[in-house]
């Protein structure tokens, strides 16, 4: 389904570079939940951008859905971006001046699907979030989770082969936040393969495999685990990054 | 492909910036519209031509004050070394200068009696037969003066006429002039030629092609003459013809040389202002408007620069975000442009009745809205191209 080989994405300045990721090495299969955790400025992001097609990255191979996308145009970028990946934002990125129905319209306006079809797919992927009487509802008209709902549907709508979410429940409170878990869930029952990145480390025990990024690679989980246990003894955060790298 | 739904529904959310836009762009539309028609007629009056070789011709005046002199052998002596000065290809007396915003005009009537039909108001230039070859005329029927048909006075009965075309086609529509009598008071011409044309002094009168020439040379204390030249000899004729003149009789004032180009430009000089003035009016509106265009564009490239990525997430390419900006000015464009022509034809009918205008053209207004789409392009492209530049992954960052 994805599969990322020896990625390495150079941030240059002219005075400094920084490695954003450097040997990044992961495989999901299709139908997996992957949770994606690290600390802050380990390349959780950074995956994620280039995961999602967002942007370029510095050396190695990308493999997405058996496609390599390694070196694709801006155009092709973006036609891969809308039909294989779902993304959902912790922000949500909902257009406020659009109601629920536009918004979610929008995806699959880029991919030309006819009005017919549209409304079709908006009306079937708002009735998955359970807010399909709301569809003409403006965004600020809605919580925080049922906004995050309304792009759930959006990144559903378009029956992608996968899902990015960043840090989906992050803007909610713990309610909102499990309800919106539990539909991630639902979604993956169904067969849709999820990345997560996310802080919370009890979201991220929901989901079947956990990655830990730091310093911009793949940490051994059971190492980093081992590695938390010890240094829950230390208190010591920096020890444990240390730990983890060593 | 364009979606304009979305859009227009976006724009419907956001009032108070497109509006202003769209009031600009209503104004904007009406007043350049007016304006560019206002300019144009006026472009189109000072094209028109005089009849004239206006660079061949200049005119001057003399005036006697000597009260002795006898005009009439004068100006027969002074029209002899005249049209003996080399360079000079001819010279004719004339009651009045073309284009100089004065001279003598008269309606003249069809019969005899007060009552006959009358002409329209006509300019009337008295001179003799050397007046067509002296403004390089175009006889188009009939003939010239014979020298013996000119009169030093207007006489009851047989004078001769010649006339403009436009004269003819008003006054005597698909019949020939030749041979007709008009009358002035108690005097009678027939029309013995027509002239393909000959503007009057008055080039603001809408009677500015009906002249007509009488086969009289008057005598006169002030007298005005027509001489032409090369271009290339007036410079130095202008400075030959008053030494001369003084020579033959000094006792007078030879003043006001004046080529008939210069007296075009004098003529036309407030058209002239005037065009420039509009002209460069609708060029500062429509600069104004492109920037607001472009103001208002860049304003919402700040304020949606994670919508931008967010679009770019979702599939847009750089030319769907292009296009969205060019939709959303192009439906501003359309909505206010038809308002703008309903307005633009609304102020043309004002002017109309206040200022005597022409009924504006409805393509006046129509290709304003065309033109202000091309600018609207221009000023959207270039911002428009650079929000298409937005990273897709600004949805991911805190903007």
């Amino acid at each position: 389904m994805l599969s990322m080989k020896n990625i390495s994405k150079v941030f240059k300045t002219d005075l400094v570079e920084t490695h954003a990721l450097r040997d990044f090495n992961l495989e999901v299969s299709e139908g997996e939940f992957v949770a994606v955790t690290g600390p802050s400025g380990s390349g959780k992001t950074t995956f994620l951008n280039i995961a999602g097609l967002l942007e370029g990255f510095t050396h190695g191979d990308y493999f997405l859905d058996g496609i390599n996308v390694s070196n694709l145009s801006d155009n092709k970028s973006a036609a891969v971006r809308n039909e294989k990946i779902g993304f959902i934002f912790q922000g949500f990125n909902l257009i406020p001046d659009l109601n629920l129905a536009e918004n979610i319209e929008v995806p699959l306006r880029y991919r030309g699907f006819s009005a017919k079809e549209r409304n079709r797919r908006v009306e079937q992927a708002l009735e998955q979030v359970g807010l399909a009487a709301r569809m003409k509802h403006l965004p600020t008209q809605l919580s925080g989770g049922q906004q995050q709902r309304v792009a759930i549907a959006r990144a559903l709508a378009g029956e992608p082969r996968f899902l990015l979410a960043d840090e989906p429940t992050g803007n909610l409170d713990s309610l909102m936040a499990r309800q919106v878990m539990e539909l991630l869930e639902n979604i993956n029952q169904a067969g849709t393969t999820i990345i997560m990145v996310t802080h919370d480390p009890e979201l991220a025990r929901r989901a079947q495999r956990n990655i830990q990024i730091v310093d911009g690679q793949v940490c051994d989980f059971t190492m980093y685990q081992a590695n938390a246990a010890r240094s829950a003894s230390h208190g010591s955060v920096d020890k444990l990054v240390a730990n983890a790298q060593g | 492909m364009l979606h304009i739904k979305p859009i227009f529904s976006s724009l419907l959310h956001s009032k108070s910036g497109p509006l202003l836009l769209l009031l600009q762009i209503v104004l904007s539309v009406a007043i350049v519209a007016n304006a560019s028609f206002i300019i144009v007629e006026r472009l189109s009056l000072m094209a028109r031509e005089s009849g004239i070789v206006e660079n061949e011709v200049f005119d001057f005046s003399i005036y006697h004050f000597d009260k002795s002199t006898d005009l009439v052998v004068q100006d027969k002596r002074d029209l002899e070394l005249l049209r003996a000065i080399p360079g000079v290809i001819d010279v004719a007396p004339s009651s009045m200068a073309p284009l100089s915003g004065g001279g003598w005009s008269s309606n003249f009537t069809l019969g005899p009696e007060e009552r006959a039909k009358s002409t329209p108001n006509t300019g009337m230039y008295m001179s003799d037969e050397h007046f067509i070859d002296s403004l390089g005329l175009k006889l188009v029927e009939g003939r010239n003066f014979y020298p013996q048909e000119i009169t030093t006075e207007l006489l009851e009965d047989g004078g001769k006429m010649i006339v403009t075309k436009a004269f003819v086609d008003k006054v005597w529509p698909n019949d020939s002039a030749l041979g007709k009598s008009v009358y002035m008071g108690a005097q009678h011409f027939v029309v013995i030629g027509v002239v393909e044309r000959l503007q009057t002094a008055w080039v603001d009168n809408s009677n500015v092609e009906f002249s007509s020439v009488l086969s009289v040379n008057y005598p006169a204390d002030y007298k005005r003459y027509l001489v032409r030249a090369k271009a290339s000899d007036i410079a130095r004729l202008k400075e030959v013809i008053p030494e001369i003149l003084h020579k033959e009789y000094p006792s007078r004032v030879i003043e006001g040389f004046t080529t008939i180009s210069e007296r075009r430009i004098e003529a036309y000089r407030d058209h002239e202002l005037m065009a420039t003035v509009l002209t460069m009016m609708v060029v500062l509106l429509l600069l104004i408007t492109s920037l607001g265009v472009t103001g208002m564009v860049m304003f919402n490239i700040q304020r949606r620069t994670k919508q931008i990525g967010t679009r770019r997430a979702l599939g847009a390419k750089k030319r769907d975000i292009i296009s969205y900006f060019l939709v959303e000015n192009y439906l501003l464009c359309l909505l206010g442009g038809t308002l703008g022509v309903l307005l633009a034809i609304q102020l043309g009918q004002q002017l109309m009745s206040l200022y005597s205008l022409p009924m504006l053209a409805l393509s006046y207004p129509l290709l304003t809205v065309v033109g202000l789409f091309v600018v609207t392009t221009l000023a959207v492209y270039l911002p428009a191209r650079k929000a298409a530049k937005i990273s897709p992954a600004t949805a991911t960052r805190t903007v």
